[in-house]
């Protein structure tokens, strides 16, 4: 008998340790110094609402709750038809981003780290994260909104599913976290630019609100976000064309200068430099910008030398 | 779907052949002065060329196709590919099949019921919230 049960007991032990290897031991994040020392040592955003899923609905859910947060006037009900594929019976996530835009609201991705989680929490931005709640093997995905940590005991605080206040320690969190590679995004009104959002992700975020709803609606989050990077070369560049598309050719001409100015490679930032002063009926000054464009190889090189050779 | 996938695809062939005309048609006095766009530069720098841009276009009738086919209502359908940038389109096209679709907390099923109930006490996954 004896031996029955030791043999029980290692395989028992066996497909512990199996299943540790195979879902990567949960383990708690750890914060960098920096970040430790910055943040306070609790946050909690009270004043997101709340709504339950039902059913499979836990997209629809998660948008409903950081939308009206944001100002949107919208309801679970209405978002399910804009989101939810009954076939799939779930949510992917390049319609969770787009569904936001459509909305009128930036979807932001943000940086797939513990510490940037955490920063947005702090600065008061609620995430929608995407979490794999089971294992890699029985996915179960889920959408949930974080909206406050606690440093003191390591715990995190969601809405989520049913629960109003989900509250589980950072390393059980970031296991079903890790699983979907850290994905979460923040949501935030055209014109302004959370905290903490990467250069990359602001320009993703913010030329697919624009390919939606134009460059004149997209202004001002472009100024946000020259504002936020200054010497960013392709953010002062789409400040320029949203300029034009404003009708304001000067302020223009100065955001496609201050472009090549940051980045003397940016050959479509001389191309339209001299586009512009060509419409202005300023040739000199064309011919200048163009040849530069032309003297640069790439995509833009061709054109730049075809209108060079036409004046 | 059909048709409109037929009507998009015309268009799009006659669209390519008649931007690629006025190279020769074209008056030689007048070039286009259309400035270059930020999402074409964006595209130039992931390596996308125009020409995979249009195939993309087409791509958006088949996400719609193949939405409808998963139960997406039709009065939505067409609002809701437009929303999607072109990466996102192309991602949706690429791989519908294999995104992730967050569902959110349901029964798993019996089998794997045990195996879970474990790694909820071992803090690895979070299914059954009475673990804690």
């Amino acid at each position: 008998m004896a031996t029955i049960y030791r043999f029980q007991n290692a395989r028992l032990a066996g497909v512990l340790l199996l299943l540790c290897l195979l879902s990567a031991c949960a383990s708690t994040p750890s914060l960098r110094d920096t970040t430790e020392q910055q943040l306070p040592r609790q946050s909690e955003l009270a004043d997101v609402p709340f709504y339950a899923q039902t059913e499979y609905q836990c997209g629809p859910a998660a948008l409903a709750m950081v939308l009206t947060h944001q100002g949107v006037d919208t309801d679970v009900e209405t978002l399910i038809p804009q989101v939810f594929i009954p076939g799939r019976e779930g949510s992917v996530q390049p319609e969770m981003l787009a569904t936001v835009r459509r909305h009128e609201r930036l979807a932001l991705p943000i940086r797939g780290t513990f510490d940037d989680l955490l920063k947005h929490l702090a600065a008061g931005d609620p995430v929608v994260v995407m979490q794999n709640l089971s294992l890699p093997a029985f996915p179960m995905w889920h959408y949930a909104v974080a909206i406050g940590y606690n440093l003191d005991d390591d715990s995190i605080t969601l809405r989520s599913g049913e629960i109003e206040r989900h509250t589980i320690a950072f390393s059980r969190f970031d296991a079903t976290w890790a699983r979907t590679d850290r994905w979460g995004f923040v949501v935030a009104k055209p014109g302004t630019l959370p905290e903490g959002i990467t250069a990359h992700n602001a320009l993703t975020g913010i030329s697919a609100y624009e390919e939606l709803h134009g460059p004149k609606a997209t202004l001002s989050s472009w100024q946000a976000m020259v504002e936020r990077y200054p010497g960013h070369a392709l953010a002062q560049f789409a400040l320029g064309n949203a300029y034009y598309a404003d009708e304001q050719p000067d302020k223009a001409l100065s955001a496609f200068q201050s472009a090549t100015r940051n980045d003397p490679e940016m050959g479509a930032a001389w191309l339209n430099i001299g586009l512009l002063q060509l419409q202005q009926n300023q040739p000199d000054a064309a011919r200048q910008a163009l040849t530069q464009a032309a003297s640069i190889e790439g995509s833009w090189q061709a054109r730049a030398q075809e209108l060079l050779g036409q004046r | 779907m059909k048709n409109i996938r037929a009507y998009l695809s015309t268009l799009l062939i006659a669209a390519l052949v008649i931007t690629s005309l006025p190279v020769a048609a074209a008056p030689a006095a007048s070039p286009s002065t259309d400035l270059v766009s930020t999402q074409s530069v964006l595209a130039n720098d992931s390596g996308l060329a125009d020409r995979e841009r249009i195939h993309q276009l087409l791509n958006r009738a088949d996400i719609q196709d193949e939405l409808v086919k998963q139960g997406v209502d039709l009065d939505e359908v067409e609002a809701r590919v437009a929303a999607l940038s072109d990466a996102e389109a192309q991602q949706m096209a690429n791989q519908l099949e294999e995104l992730p679709a967050g569902a959110g907390v349901i029964g798993a099923l019996f089998a794997v019921f045990v195996i879970l109930l474990v790694t909820d006490i071992l803090g690895l996954t979070d299914v059954y919230p009475f673990t804690r």
